[in-house]
């Protein structure tokens, strides 16, 4: 009886199912201009938490849509259900058992129960539930309408918006990142009345701060925004392009006009930065182009770009040749017919910039960079880890080492003056102006001092690769270098004990083992990795830091100390993302690297190969065969090698006998030659003899001699497989 | 509009907004909020609205008088309020307009800019604001100073009148200013910038600065002591400006300069410290609505377009 209860509530009892109305709301929170990275973010919570909320309340709905600019985040929902449908919450109460005694008379608990629902013992119902049948009070509920849970609950759920840094102003409380000014809440034509940060929620906005409507002036008093529909389209009369997309696409349709009519374009290379910086500090985005004096393009362009991009957010222009043009696009947020007075002020305030960049460009050349080297002893590299001065000293000594070790002992000298100069641009006036011109600076500065071109080439690109797309360098000097300075920071980092956790890596470390993977791959350097690291370490030692880390260990699989987890950390995933390696081929390789092997060019021949034979059909009945081999060694603990040929007595032992010693000698002449997909090739060879094998014989034979033969045979077929890597790793893909 | 002019408009404009207009803290710092009508009056629940002209002093960014942009001293002119009204970025804009810069011409944009000073144990969110490209003004919400939580907030902008007025007489290097109808920025500053640079880079007496600077710290410690938390602010703002000197001069290595910083921190928190108790001891004199209140009597509504 008690089930027929607990199925769904016979429709005469339920709310008649009629048609929803629906209808729409707008949210808008209005404040003093925000700083242009948290828009997006923001926008994109606001959409999150909206959805949640309206969910929660029971509010269907059709789409969300978002809007943000400097001075306001907006959310419109449309097909929002006008009203909550009704419901029926169900309560659970104490089991049977408890509510009613022997004679079947509710019990103290179940008039507790019932009291607490407002409800008689007998109105209550029952429910089967896995532990046993309980009481169960169902009441039916009424819908609110829509605009009622927003007005109760929107001010409870905009504290929810979280941003990086965020302020008071006033009373309230209210922590937001500028001062919320205004809040539009409106369901339908009906604004939505409630308080928050200080400010009543209503239906009036305000437009652009400059642009007003000239007919009517009401930017004076505020604009009303009739209903949530009608939002973007009463922005835009009063200048306000809300949706950031449409603000994108008249920005880059500017650009592309202007660059078009100058017979250029514009100039790429952090193009989508910039264009995400205009479109979230802009209400009423505008371009205006304006030149500079023809003069300034004798100062180097980099750093005529980095003036116009970082100081004034302006776009720069190249002729179809990749030439810079005197000219600049700025976006404003002003758009009038007459520009002009707003072009020459973007002109002039370009030129005192341009000013100012020249005069360290012509000051920065009268001391020559070898000159400022004693300077950078008073740049600390990091408390513990001493000077830039102390860290050129580690680096041009490892950079040498490098070289001999690369075989190229003829660059040492070209290698060792490179790392001398390399830090020396940053106490330039330049570069203290413009961080992101480090190296270039430097490239700029070696040449005029008359310094060899492979020596200043290699200062300007050690810092690559400094994106995950950014190519490694170009030079054998430059990629030297630029793993010098890596392998110093890492083992400076690590032996002092400084090592980024879950998300936090202040120092970049990730970004330089990742570097120094990418280059040594990519660059095919035969280096042992944990060699250089220990001699990196070394010097630091040398120099008096105090250890705060693990000592170097050799670069292994599994539970090592942390640079050499790290390292194989970032090897893996540059194994995975840009080789697209099977993570077991990654483990087969690994666990067999040991400092013999710990050369990470090595490492990728390895798994390449590997990587390759995977697809290879005879290759998973090869493992499987392997395996079985591996296991029976493994568990038996076997360590004997001695086969007597007279003990064996079946052919298929024979035959293995011989496969192994003929393909033994190949393999190892294969790995010496580090012929990585040679050697698997043979071990392929083995895939019948060995299947044959363990179809011909049981290796646990009754004759204990016999058997101890057998297996020092399969324990021979194991050396061989693992002489490459551990190759029970592999997990067997087929059916 | 010449130098002079804009000062006086500036002046005119914010007292006719309640601001007291205060003169110049006679003594060297490197920004208008060293000034103790900013520092120590954005402190403690009292009430406060000022305007003034501060002279500035950037020992580093001294150029010998030769570059067209920098000067090592310079004029800032200076509004602080609190509690900070809604209103404030549109008075901001009316006061442009006072200065003859139509905001409906130009291209006015108040771009993200969170201020800091290390050595006042301060900060707080903002803007620069930009005019067609040109940063004229700093415009900041002070969150923290001194180490104490400000509540209320007080906002502080920051005008660079220089800018502002090369901007108006449409010059391109600040000594072609006209500091008045007949007489140039130059006339009246450039030598001083010249000889300012030469000592400040050349010349200044390390040892005996190194000096001032210890006496300097110890007289503010002991006049803390004392409880004479004004006097002991002139000599923790002192030490600030002997930092400065000793920073251009190149005396300092980067770990002598954080230990430096520090120290100055440390005076600017005691004075705090002690500047708060002093006003709870008074009762807070300003609370009792004498001075800079009310805020209903401020006009403006948010994005009012300037008069």
């Amino acid at each position: 009886m008690s089930s027929r209860r607990s199925t769904p509530v016979p429709a005469k009892k339920a709310p008649k199912p009629k048609r929803l109305s629906t209808t729409s709301f707008l949210l808008e929170i209005g404040s003093e201009e925000l700083p242009w990275q948290v828009i997006q973010p923001a926008m994109m919570q606001l959409a999150v938490l909206m959805k949640g909320f309206l969910a929660n309340h029971r509010l269907s709905h059709d789409r969300i849509q978002t809007f943000g600019t400097p001075r306001r985040l907006a959310v419109l929902v449309e097909g929002l259900a006008a009203m909550q449908p009704s419901t029926l919450r169900e309560t659970l109460g104490p089991s049977k058992a408890v509510a009613f005694d022997a004679q079947g008379h509710p019990t103290k608990a179940a008039e507790g129960f019932a009291k607490s629902q407002g409800m008689d013992v007998r109105e209550l119902e029952t429910r089967d539930t896995p532990k046993g049948v309980y009481l169960c009070a169902v009441k039916h509920e009424n819908g609110l309408p829509a605009a009622q849970v927003l007005t109760d609950h929107l001010p409870h759920l905009l504290p929810q918006l979280t941003f990086p840094k965020t302020m008071r102003w006033n009373a309230s409380g209210v922590r937001y990142p500028r001062p919320i000014r205004w809040v539009v809440a409106l369901v339908g034509a009906k604004a939505l009345s409630f308080d928050f940060a200080g400010v009543r929620s209503g239906a009036r906005s305000w437009g652009h701060r400059f642009i007003v409507d000239e007919k009517s002036g009401e930017a004076s008093k505020g604009i009303r925004i009739p209903r949530p529909e009608e939002y973007e389209m009463t922005l835009a009369d009063y200048g306000v392009v809300a949706d950031p997309v449409w603000r994108r696409d008249t920005l880059a349709g500017q650009l592309a006009r202007l660059a078009r009519s100058v017979k250029g374009r514009v100039y790429q290379a952090n193009h989508e930065e910039l264009l995400e910086q205009a479109v979230f500090s802009l209400e009423c985005p505008n371009v205006v182009c304006g030149t500079f004096d023809q003069a300034y393009l004798a100062v180097p362009h980099e750093v005529l770009i980095a003036s116009m991009e970082e100081h004034q957010g302006f776009f720069s222009v190249v002729n179809r040749k990749g030439e810079l043009l005197p000219r600049f696009f700025a976006p404003t947020n002003m758009d009038m017919i007459n520009m002009e007075l707003i072009r020459v002020g973007n002109e002039r305030v370009l030129a005192a910039r341009l000013a100012d960049a020249r005069y360290f460009f012509d000051e920065d050349r009268k001391v020559k960079l070898a000159d400022r080297v004693q300077e950078l002893r008073g740049v600390v590299f990091h408390k513990k880890l001493g000077s830039l001065y102390d860290k050129t000293q580690r680096i041009m000594n490892l950079v040498s080492d490098l070289a001999e070790a690369g075989g190229v002992p003829e660059m040492v000298a070209s290698c060792q003056r490179a790392a001398f100069l390399s830090k020396a641009d940053l106490v330039t006036g330049m570069v203290g102006e413009f961080p992101t011109l480090q190296g270039v600076m430097g490239e700029k500065y070696a040449a005029h001092d008359g310094e060899s071109v492979e020596v200043s080439q290699a200062i300007g690109e050690y810092y690559r690769p400094r994106t995950p797309d950014d190519a490694i360098p170009e030079t054998t000097v430059g990629r030297f270098l630029s793993l010098a300075d890596r392998l110093d920071t890492l083992a400076a980092f690590f032996h002092a004990g400084i090592v980024p956790s879950g998300s936090e890596d202040p120092f970049g470390l990730r970004r330089s083992a990742f570097g120094v993977i990418r280059i040594v791959v990519e660059a095919g350097l035969n280096l042992n990795v944990t060699d250089v690291l220990r001699r990196a370490e070394g010097l630091v030692v040398e120099q008096g830091v105090k250890a705060g880390g693990h000592p170097f260990a050799p670069l292994r699989a599994g539970s090592g100390p942390p640079l050499q987890q790290f390292l194989e950390d970032r090897l893996r995933y540059y194994g995975r993302i840009v080789a697209g390696y099977r993570e077991d081929v990654m483990d087969s390789v690994l666990a067999r690297a040991d400092d013999a092997t710990c050369n990470l060019r090595d490492l990728f021949l390895r798994m390449d190969a590997l990587q390759a034979i995977t697809s290879r059909r005879a290759f998973d009945s090869l493992i499987v065969g392997f395996k079985r081999a591996h296991r029976i060694v493994e568990k038996e603990a076997w360590t004997d090698r001695t086969v007597d040929a007279k003990l064996l007595t079946h052919p298929t032992e024979r035959t293995l006998r011989e496969s192994v010693e003929t393909a033994g000698r190949a393999v190892g002449q294969a790995l010496d030659a580090r012929d990585y997909h040679g050697a698997l090739k043979q071990l392929i060879g083995l895939k019948s003899p060995i299947d044959q094998f363990f179809d011909g014989v049981l290796v646990n034979a009754p004759e204990l001699d016999v058997r101890a033969n057998r297996l020092s045979l399969l324990r021979q077929v194991d050396d061989l497989f693992s002489a490459f890597g551990d190759l029970s790793q592999i997990e067997v893909q087929g059916q | 509009m010449t130098v002079q002019h804009l000062i006086l408009s500036l002046h005119q404009f914010w007292s006719q907004h309640d601001c007291i207009i205060c003169q110049p803290y006679d003594l060297e710092k490197g920004a208008g909020t060293f000034n103790p009508a900013t520092f120590l009056r954005a402190l403690g629940p009292e009430p406060w609205r000022a305007a003034y002209v501060e002279p500035c002093r950037r020992p580093t960014d001294g150029r010998y008088g030769e570059n067209p942009n920098r000067l090592q001293h310079y004029y800032q002119y200076q509004v602080v309020i609190k509690p900070c009204m809604d209103t404030i970025q549109s008075l901001y804009l009316e006061s442009l307009s006072a200065l003859g810069i139509d905001p409906r011409k130009h291209d006015i944009q108040f771009r993200q800019d969170d201020w800091e000073s290390p050595t006042l144990g301060a900060w707080g969110l903002g803007w620069e604001v930009r005019l067609d490209g040109m940063e004229i003004t700093q415009f900041t919400y002070f969150q923290e100073a001194g180490g104490h939580t400000l509540d209320p907030v007080t906002v502080e902008l920051t005008y660079g009148t220089e800018r502002i007025a090369m901007y108006l007489q449409e010059v391109d290097n600040v000594y072609d200013l006209r500091w008045s109808k007949d007489v140039s920025y130059g006339d009246v500053f450039h030598d001083s910038e010249v000889q300012f640079s030469r000592y400040h880079f050349e010349v200044a007496d390390i040892v005996m600065i190194r000096t001032m600077f210890d006496s300097c710290e110890a007289e503010c410690r002991t006049l803390l002591e004392k409880g004479l938390v004004l006097p002991a602010y002139d000599y923790c703002m002192k030490t600030s400006h002997l930092f400065n000197v000793l920073d251009a001069r190149g005396a300092l290595s980067v770990a002598e300069r954080t230990g430096y910083i520090g120290r100055v921190r440390g005076l600017a928190r005691g004075c705090a410290d002690a500047y708060v108790e002093r006003r709870k001891s008074l009762g807070f004199p300003l609370l009792a609505g004498s001075g800079a209140r009310p805020v209903a009597s401020f006009q403006g509504t948010p994005n009012r377009p300037p008069a």
